[in-house]
């Protein structure tokens, strides 16, 4: 892979100091009290503003305690290049994770797994937005995540569908997302990145169920826009967390809503 | 990603065929296409495979390589999945063309294969904490056909059933510990493939699901969601893919069907590898 020689970089070969560490991990089986003190079934509050990049359409940011996200929307603008012509809109992502946003540092270039998470994002949003509105026209999505402790997907989905409804893009709905993680008999709604590694990234099997579950959905139409499952999960299992995370993108959605409503009366009020 | 563009009629005419069960080439909605299978091809691999699933056509090759150690999981060995959408298969894919596709599907098979009963992980281990395999498998599609994702993973699967691992010594010096590997090309030791997921990709079409689409099924689709499933049944990833959005209870109903399909695929595959390696290498001719 090419690398910015513009940029220094580190030595090539070099350790996270976490990886010497004594474990961080927690032990799932038998786990009573989550480590920031909710209960399995409580989502985290959730902060939502809009407005803040002020050169862009629509911006938004978000906030799960440490998990924090800004979004910026450019366009509808012309598609330059002939051969991309279409008669509906195109939507493009480009998820982007802050170099110092993790425990290990990220690279400043997009790496595969950020490529996937953009058009996860991307393929969120699509259905929600009115695309044959905007012919021969792009419209561009920009998200940093600046902060990473779990849920980077579904704030990412949350924020940017924000951010496109206050940049005026014509939408059928918003799209809330909410993850949960599973391990065994337990289901943990909205997981830290401390719980979601211990699943995830475990190299012994910790149960017969043990992985993780994102639903993207657009609530007025209840429509399911976006579904990512990872380890690995019975179907009887993946099947009863998806509705449980359908369940809370729906307790979610007027926070979207109320943010949304409270940018249109700034604006109302900015411009008398 | 495909030259077919159909008319409205004729999506139509898909459609109403999907509708009733009965579709354009006489399957059922959870019917596969005929498929070939063959491994150990490649002489420059440790294992390799090709898939023929109708016309998309899959070439996997399977090299390994001794490496440092992850050190976030220094007990494991680890998977690398790389995808060439080879112009060849169709032009779209000059240049840069098929990177996006490659990637996606390099994504999928990540993570199809990232949970640690998919294949024995520690097996792969030469020395904790300092040296393990590396699989490098590199997928090459030689045509598309329709269905990539599902018989990606076949190939894959395929392959990594034929992949020998040379056995590894350890010798323990004053400087540290000394590996050698066997000359002998038979002193090998297998990968247990029975727990790795094969991916299973439904689309909707109209008010009813399909797997194994064609190419021009694929353009009748809007949303589809694709699924890693292993011979227990068990969901080892998923995703939502295309522009579409789905109901909840119909995604209930497409995982049901992956699940069936899928469970009944990985132990097919299973009997038809191990009934090939018993009857010994014979190549059916590599490209026909």
């Amino acid at each position: 892979m090419p690398t910015d020689t513009r940029r220094l970089t580190g030595p090539e070969s070099s350790q996270s100091p976490y990886n010497f560490a004594p474990c961080s991990k927690l032990d799932m089986r038998n786990l009573e009290v989550r480590p920031d003190g909710r209960s399995f079934k409580q989502l985290r509050p959730l902060f939502l503003r809009t407005d803040v990049v002020s050169q862009a359409r629509g911006s938004s940011y978000i906030e799960m305690n440490d998990t924090k996200a800004i979004c910026a929307v450019y366009g509808p603008r012309e598609v330059l290049r002939r051969e991309d012509f279409s008669l509906k809109g195109q939507l493009t992502c480009d998820f982007k994770f802050a170099t110092f946003s993790c425990k290990q540092r990220r690279q400043h270039q997009q790496d595969s797994q950020e490529k996937d998470l953009s058009v996860q994002v991307l393929e969120a949003l699509e259905p929600a937005v009115c695309l044959h509105k905007y012919p021969k026209s792009q419209i561009n999505i920009f998200i940093t995540v600046l902060q990473h402790d779990g849920c980077a997907l579904s704030a990412a989905i949350m924020c940017a569908s924000l951010a496109l409804a206050s940049a005026g893009i014509e939408m059928y709905d918003l799209v809330v997302a909410s993850s949960a993680a599973i391990c065994g008999s337990l289901t943990l709604v909205d997981p830290t990145a401390q719980e979601e590694e211990t699943i995830l990234k475990s190299t012994v099997k910790l149960d017969a169920n043990a992985g993780s579950v994102t639903v993207a959905y657009l609530p007025s139409m209840s429509q399911v826009s976006a579904l990512s499952s990872d380890g690995e999960l019975s179907f009887e299992v993946l099947n009863k967390s998806m509705q449980e995370c359908v369940a809370n993108c729906q307790r979610l959605y007027p926070v979207l809503e109320q943010t949304l409503v409270k940018h249109q009366q700034e604006l109302e009020a900015s411009k008398s | 990603m495909t030259d077919a563009e159909l008319s409205e009629a004729e999506k139509t005419f898909i459609l109403h065929s999907v509708q009733d069960n009965f579709r354009e080439d006489g399957r059922g909605n959870e019917d596969f296409r005929h498929m070939e299978v063959e491994t150990g091809l490649i002489s420059n691999t440790n294992g390799s495979a090709r898939v023929r699933l109708a016309n998309t056509d899959v070439l996997v090759g399977v090299k390994v390589q001794l490496t440092a150690v992850d050190p976030e999981k220094p007990e494991v060995g680890r998977l690398d999945f790389f995808i060439d959408c080879s112009a060849n298969a169709t032009p779209a894919f000059e240049g840069r063309g098929g990177e996006d596709l490659g990637s996606e599907i390099s994504a999928m098979l990540t993570r199809a294969y990232s949970c640690p009963s998919a294949v024995d992980f520690h097996s792969l281990c030469v020395l904790p904490g300092q040296q393990c395999w590396l699989l490098y498998v590199d997928v090459l599609l030689l045509e598309c056909g329709g269905n990539l994702f599902d018989a990606v993973s076949i190939a894959v699967k395929a392959a990594l059933f034929n992949l020998k691992i040379p056995n590894v010594t350890m010798t323990k010096d004053e400087g540290g510990v000394e590996l050698d590997l066997s000359d002998d090309p038979f002193d090998f030791k297998r990968l247990n493939v029975a727990g790795a997921p094969v991916v299973v990709t439904v689309n909707k079409i109209g008010h009813k699901h399909v797997v194994d689409a064609s190419e021009k099924e694929e353009e009748c689709t809007l949303a589809r969601i694709i699924l890693g499933v292993t011979e227990k049944g068990t969901i080892t990833s998923m995703r939502k893919e295309g522009s579409g959005s789905l109901d909840s209870d119909s995604i209930s109903e497409m995982m049901e069907s992956a699940r069936k399909v899928g469970m009944e695929l990985n132990k097919i595959l299973l009997k038809a590898l191990e009934e090939e390696e018993k009857q010994g290498a014979k190549t059916v001719g590599f490209l026909r």
